[in-house]
């Protein structure tokens, strides 16, 4: 047997191998993503309610659901408080994560222990999260509230606190996710060459300026991935807000991705509910897009 | 593989002298960061009387996660552990030949699948809870363990397929290659030869699937009232029936937090990529 006849018999047999492991994947994912979707889709059509069964196929007034969400005020409520709660978190773990990262780019002992101890709030389950911090922010209770109090600065409710609830949110979701982009920080200034920094050094460069225009434009690119990576993700919270303020006080902390599921678990209305998370899923595809072709531009100018 | 403190800090006195304050600043922040952590794991060892007292030396007691483990908790950790497992495993089964289907294969849609994989783990869980909700109602899968496990999947098996690819192609094709000489068939060089290699990553992409599976709310929650009901939907469960008692629910957030940063800190190099999962490609 030649080497060549070798080649194409085993390139023949792999390829319908291949194509034999691919397919249960293919197929399970189809069936768990794909139709789900499409059904998502078709329910949005529908006023379907399940206290009133022959709603489920009533497609008489196809667009009413995507008609109402127009006029909702709730609804563009949600979404501006949505959009608050995202832009924020994001700008505060992308500086709070590069500032720890910046802190723990060295190999002391002291500094690899703390890259690991910090990365504790980014794992645990996020209901933990939200009652480690219930704790924190419940006034007779709280170590820090009664830390206040006895310096003689008592601080009120911040959960209850229409102006600050959603504050408050964004200050946890902050300590849970800013080792995200630290690890990722982290990561990128391995890869910095010393040559361009010592030369600096050696031209009298301060540290500001070795940052600004050496250490830098090397992680940019991370950290404009990790923030898109975190937006997407901030668009999903929702433990911490069942846990902290279930959506209130009012409606301060209640976000789009919360909305739609009071409409649907809470109030039963199941067709608006699914027009809500219709939006949100082409709101989160285009973001996924730009994300994608950001990382390939990444990626080609790295190759 | 960092490079040494030295080159950085520069060797002299006052290098020493920053690299110190630094190591000391670190320690600070590190504390005060992780301090309400602290504060739960504390407050779920303090005797009922003293719950929210904060002197250090308290005599430690046990009595919390006593009353857990004789009450409706113990079962609900035995089914976040059943859901989640049973999940991990399926997902590897039916993941793991696909990933190396796709780094082996050189299909042309490789492009269109992985974008798709993108896609189920951008996409928000609320669009994936109502349909399945609905499904199972009349499927009979509200409240099972099975429903969960199958929901898990949706973010699961795509992690598998991202995460493992890169695993495969750090695989020398020439290995299997001289396998298949040796008369193996290719799913046996695979499982002979290959497979044993990316075991690391196997154990990594399982430990990340499991603690995703574990770190569930939102789909429990909504898909399990009390036989399959998971650990966290167990909590917010007794919080909603006996109230804010602080020791339990102290004791039951540790419980269920204890495997997550056991685990974590076993594969925390692997974590970024398990978590960006869709990204950019190492």
């Amino acid at each position: 047997m030649t080497v060549w006849s070798v080649g194409r018999d085993w390139g023949d047999a792999r390829r319908r191998s291949f194509l034999l492991g691919l397919a249960p994947a293919l197929l399970v994912l189809m069936a768990i993503t794909v139709a789900p979707g499409i059904y998502l889709f078709l329910t949005s059509l529908t006023p379907l309610n399940l206290t009133m069964p022959d709603t489920a196929w009533d497609f008489s007034a196809p667009h009413y659901n995507y008609l109402d969400l127009w006029e909702d005020p709730r609804f563009s409520h949600s979404v501006i408080i949505q959009t608050k709660l995202s832009v924020a978190t994001v700008v505060l773990q992308l500086l709070v994560g590069l500032g720890f990262a910046l802190l723990l780019n060295r190999g002391t002992a002291v500094r690899r222990f703390a890259r690991s101890a910090l990365l504790v709030p980014m794992v645990l389950p996020p209901i933990v999260v939200g009652i480690i911090w219930r704790v924190m922010f419940t006034v007779d209770i709280s170590p820090l509230h009664r830390a206040a109090a006895w310096l003689g600065l008592p601080i009120k409710s911040i959960i209850t606190d229409p102006g600050l609830a959603l504050w408050a949110i964004v200050f946890v979701e902050t300590w849970e996710w800013f080792p995200f982009t630290m690890l990722m920080v982290l990561a990128a200034l391995q890869m910095i060459p010393d040559s361009p920094i010592e030369a600096a050094k050696i031209d009298g460069a301060n540290d500001w300026q070795i940052f600004r225009h050496i250490t830098f434009p090397y992680i940019q690119q991370t950290l404009i991935v990790a923030g898109l990576f975190r937006l997407i993700d901030s668009i999903k919270a929702f433990p911490l807000i069942f846990v902290l303020t279930d959506g209130g006080p009012g409606d301060v902390t209640e976000v789009t991705n919360y909305y739609a599921y009071r409409q649907a678990f809470t109030f039963s209305l199941w067709g608006y509910g699914s027009a809500i998370a219709t939006l949100m899923v082409v709101g989160i595809f285009v973001l996924s897009w730009i994300i994608d072709r950001l990382t390939r531009a990444v990626h080609a100018e790295a190759g | 593989m960092r490079k040494p403190a030295e080159s950085a800090a520069g060797p002299g006195w006052i290098g020493r002298q920053r690299e110190a304050l630094g190591d000391a600043g670190a320690l600070v922040l590190m504390v005060v960061v992780l301090f309400p952590f602290i504060w739960l794991v504390q407050m779920s060892f303090r005797p009922n009387k003293d719950i929210f007292g904060y002197d250090l030396l308290f005599m430690p007691t046990l009595d919390h996660y006593r009353a857990l483990w004789t009450g409706a908790f113990s079962k609900s950790f035995v089914n976040s552990a059943i859901t989640s497992g049973a999940s991990t495993l399926l997902s590897l089964l039916i993941g793991v030949p696909a990933a190396y289907a796709l780094s082996r294969g050189g299909f042309r849609s490789s492009r269109r699948i992985a974008l798709w994989i993108l896609a189920t783990r951008m996409a928000p869980p609320i669009a994936f809870t109502i349909p399945f909700f609905l499904a199972y109602r009349h499927a009979g899968l509200l409240d099972t363990h099975l429903g969960l496990i199958i929901v898990y999947l949706t973010f699961n098996l795509a992690l598998v397929i991202w995460m493992m690819q890169p695993f495969f192609d750090g695989v020398p094709r020439e290995l299997e290659e001289a396998a298949w000489i040796d008369g193996c068939g290719v799913w046996q060089a695979f499982r002979v030869v290959t497979l044993p290699l990316a075991a690391p990553g196997l154990a990594a992409t399982a430990v990340i699937c499991f603690i995703l599976s574990w770190n569930d709310f939102f789909y429990a929650l909504v898909l399990t009232r009390t036989n399959a009901s998971t650990a966290p939907v167990a909590i917010v469960n007794f919080i909603q029936y006996t109230g804010w008692e602080w020791g339990r629910i102290a004791a039951a957030g540790t419980l269920v937090m204890l495997p997550v940063v056991v685990f974590s800190m076993l594969v925390r190099n692997y974590l970024v990529r398990g978590l960006m999962a869709g990204g950019t490609k190492e």
